[in-house]
């Protein structure tokens, strides 16, 4: 691992933007999530790492209870948000997922014009009082994204003509749009090229001055490249919970070692 | 030989041709499968494919051609005077048929000799009572003229037979005898019979082509007879409707059309809505549970045969509709003076159509990826905000599409119209009045005793020909944008 470009370790914040306590998932029988105990930084970028089927989509999800939709999913333990329990029954998911939004895997762009896709949240949420602010979040968004030079000119046409790349950055400037305070990615380069893969990376780092980040991923370069904490899972449990640097040059348990060093996998 | 007799012999050809020929190929191969080219029942099926295909090909044109060409060599023998008595050539033909089945049935009971079958004459005996005691009925006296044609017919007939069973039963004796005399270990069973299927699957797709192809052609062959005898012009742009076999008829299609179109549009404002909203409750809110129950019972109103529909019509909704709407209905209004209207016919249509518009639109929608709902949702979207602005409009394209295809099949309904909306051609707005549409009046210009030469029955082919373009039209369209709406996602 000696390649490994570890970037500024420096965590800017010790404020606690999301506690996790004890959490349980079940889907069916099947228990998927082991008494997970995590607390995710703001301002940071926090990276879960881990044998695919380990577990790291199904706690991401549990965040921004996406996993509500599924019906044999079953969440059990507290996470709090900003000191707030989300599966309390007065939280709305709804308005919960506005504020923790969320980047998936592929690019899922609507079947809409690039101008829709970004102004899709914002018109629900009714965050703009006119035509003019509605364009002014598209275009700080797509900024944001850094998409707005190559799309500012093609506005109109559909999401779904973009390159893979783009539509990945649409779907980031998507989510930005709604002003979320956290910003959940799941495996966000898995299908893009080297290149897109690094204009994405370079954004999830401009994203760190207003958000915390939390990114799955199942690069262990990308987790050095991008995140300041890492979490390491393992058959559903969170097997370790540090600074990157640590993680990777001097782990505290022999799971974590063989994994870094490819012998879980 | 009797046809099934001879198809029974061929299936055994086939079926020993089968065995030896898996045999043969095990005993070339001393037994041991991998010194064959191809697994042992590939050399069976080459064996049984050349004894039974060719044969039974064979054999089904030759009984269909074998009366043609009997009937074309006896034709000669029937003498002008026969003719002009009977008033045309088929009635003496099937005379002379009937005689001829008349006999055999004798034969084949034992009332008549073959031989005395073969040299009667009508001046000695009474072929008519004689055939009457064997319980075959004919409409007047035999003449000598048909007893002669209809012996001659015999003759041929039964030498006909002969030579096919000789012929089927050779072809299918040798082309298994020479499968099986190529069968050894190195010949490639596998890609011949792999040829085999194929043109055997060619052959099936080439009889769907030629027949529909047929179809059509008798279609446009009658309406261009049609336009021979009645105007174009008057027939696209009458607004009249009055045939009468008398003469002077007036053969306008525009009323009709009017009335399949009104019709069609009340019975796609009743599927349309019902038909997609309970699509989008299946497919996005239904508990899979409450799914399993509810689809099949929509399909299930799917299956009613459109005559139950019709009955339905006339008897509950039509009446229902003129309790309401009628001279004394609760409403009071006096807009409905009979149950079949276009309302009824309309509502039952609607009816119809509704699982056909929920089953397509709940395919379609199902199909817009998860990743789509997902995504609205992560967003902080509700589900209905992600059904409205994302997945419906995602799956536009294929409901409009399953929309076109609603249509063609009301535009095309006739049960239901016949039964509900009745038998007036007329121009008018009142959805509350009868009228009636192309489909009902191909039925009724072609019940009953009809006359194909006439106008009044061959505008029956210029009607049903305008349909077919319509719905086509309507059809191929529909299928260009499913399929547009398919790239989408693929
Ligand atoms: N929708 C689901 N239904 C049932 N089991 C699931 C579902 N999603 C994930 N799982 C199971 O939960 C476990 C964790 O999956 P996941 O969180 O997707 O792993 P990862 O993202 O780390 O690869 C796996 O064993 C997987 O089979
Ligand atoms: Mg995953």
């Amino acid at each position: 691992m000696d390649d490994l470009r570890l970037v500024e370790r420096d965590v800017d914040t010790q404020d606690i933007k999301i506690a996790a306590r004890k959490v349980q998932v079940f889907y069916g029988d099947t228990h998927a999530i082991r008494d997970v105990d995590v607390d995710i930084l703001d301002k940071t970028v926090t990276a879960f790492i881990g044998p695919s089927g380990c577990g790291k989509s199904t706690f991401l999800r549990c965040l921004n209870r996406m996993n509500d939709t599924i019906d044999v999913a079953r969440v059990e333990g507290d996470i709090h948000l900003d000191g707030e329990d989300i599966y309390d029954a007065k939280v709305d998911p709804v308005q919960l997922r506005a504020k923790v939004g969320m980047v998936f895997q592929k690019p899922n762009p609507f079947p809409k014009s690039i101008y829709d896709n970004v102004a899709y949240g914002p018109k629900i949420h009714g965050l703009a009082k006119n035509k003019a602010e509605l364009d002014e979040i598209v275009e700080t968004a797509l900024r944001r994204a850094a998409l707005w030079d190559e799309a500012k000119d093609r506005l109109d046409e559909p999401g779904t003509g973009l390159s893979g790349g783009q539509q990945q950055r649409l779907c980031i400037a998507r989510a930005v749009a709604t002003e979320p305070e956290v910003l959940l990615m799941d495996e966000p380069c898995s299908a893009l090229d080297p290149i897109a893969t690094a204009q994405v990376e370079e954004l999830i780092d401009e994203l760190r001055q207003n958000y915390a980040v939390v990114i799955v991923t199942h690069s262990m370069q990308q987790a050095a490249r991008v995140s300041q904490k890492t979490a390491f899972f393992h058959l559903g449990y969170l097997v370790e919970y540090d600074e990157t640097g640590k993680i990777f040059t001097n782990p505290e348990d022999s799971r974590t070692e063989s994994y870094i060093s490819g012998k879980i996998g | 030989m009797p046809v099934l007799w001879i198809l029974a012999i061929v299936l055994v050809v086939a079926l020993v041709g089968f065995v030896l020929g898996r045999q043969r190929a095990l005993s070339s191969g001393q037994g041991d499968i991998r010194n064959l080219h191809s697994l042992p029942s590939y050399y069976g099926y080459n064996a049984a494919l050349f004894g039974l295909v060719p044969a039974v090909l064979v054999l089904a044109v030759w009984t269909v051609v074998q009366p043609l060409v009997v009937q074309n060599s006896v034709i000669d023998l029937i003498p002008e005077s026969a003719v002009e008595d009977a008033g045309n050539l088929s009635l003496v033909m099937s005379d002379v048929r009937r005689v001829a089945d008349g006999l055999d049935v004798a034969v084949a009971e034992g009332a008549m000799s073959a031989e005395m079958a073969a040299s009667l004459r009508t001046d000695f005996t009474d072929v008519r009572t004689r055939l009457g005691n064997v319980g075959v009925a004919l409409g007047s006296d035999v003449t000598q003229d048909t007893l002669r044609v209809a012996q001659r017919y015999r003759e041929l007939t039964a030498s006909g037979n002969v030579l096919k069973t000789i012929v089927v039963l050779g072809l299918s004796l040798g082309l298994t005898g020479l499968a099986l005399l190529r069968t050894s270990a190195q010949f490639r069973a596998r890609n011949v019979v792999e040829q085999g299927v194929l043109l055997l699957l060619l052959a099936a797709a080439c009889i769907a082509i030629l027949t529909t192809l047929g179809i059509v052609l008798s279609l446009i062959f009658n309406t261009i007879e049609f336009f021979q005898l009645y105007r174009w012009t008057d027939f696209f742009f009458g607004t009249t409707w009055s045939p009468s076999f008398g003469g002077g008829s007036e053969l306008g299609i525009i009323p009709l059309l009017w009335g399949t179109l009104y019709i069609s549009l009340i019975a796609l404002l009743v599927a349309v809505p019902i038909g997609l909203f309970s699509a989008v409750y299946l497919s996005e809110y239904a508990s899979p549970r409450f799914r399993s129950i509810a689809k099949p019972l929509l399909e299930v109103l799917a299956g009613i045969p459109t005559i139950v529909y019709g009955l339905f019509a006339l008897l509950t909704v039509g009446p229902l509709l003129v309790s309401v709407f009628g001279d004394n209905g609760t409403l009071g209004l006096g807009w409905m003076q009979g149950g079949t209207a276009v309302m009824t016919a309309g509502l039952v249509m609607g009816i119809m159509l509704i699982p056909f518009v929920s089953s397509l639109s709940d395919d379609i929608i199902n199909a817009v990826p998860q990743a789509m709902r997902d995504g609205s949702l992560g967003l902080g979207a509700t589900h209905s905000e992600t059904v409205r602005q994302v997945i419906l409009p995602a799956a536009l394209p294929g409901i409009v599409g399953a929309i076109l295809l609603a249509a063609s099949r009301a535009i095309g309904e006739t049960m239901i119209v016949v039964l509900g909306a009745g038998a007036a051609a007329r121009l008018d707005l009142n959805p509350f009045e009868a009228m009636t549409t192309v489909t009902a009046k191909i039925v009724s210009q072609l019940t009953g005793d009809t006359d194909f030469t006439s106008p009044e029955a061959l505008v029956a082919f210029a009607l049903g020909m305008t349909l077919f373009v319509i719905t086509l039209g309507l059809n191929v369209f529909a299928l260009y944008i499913v399929r547009k709406y398919r790239e989408q996602y693929e």
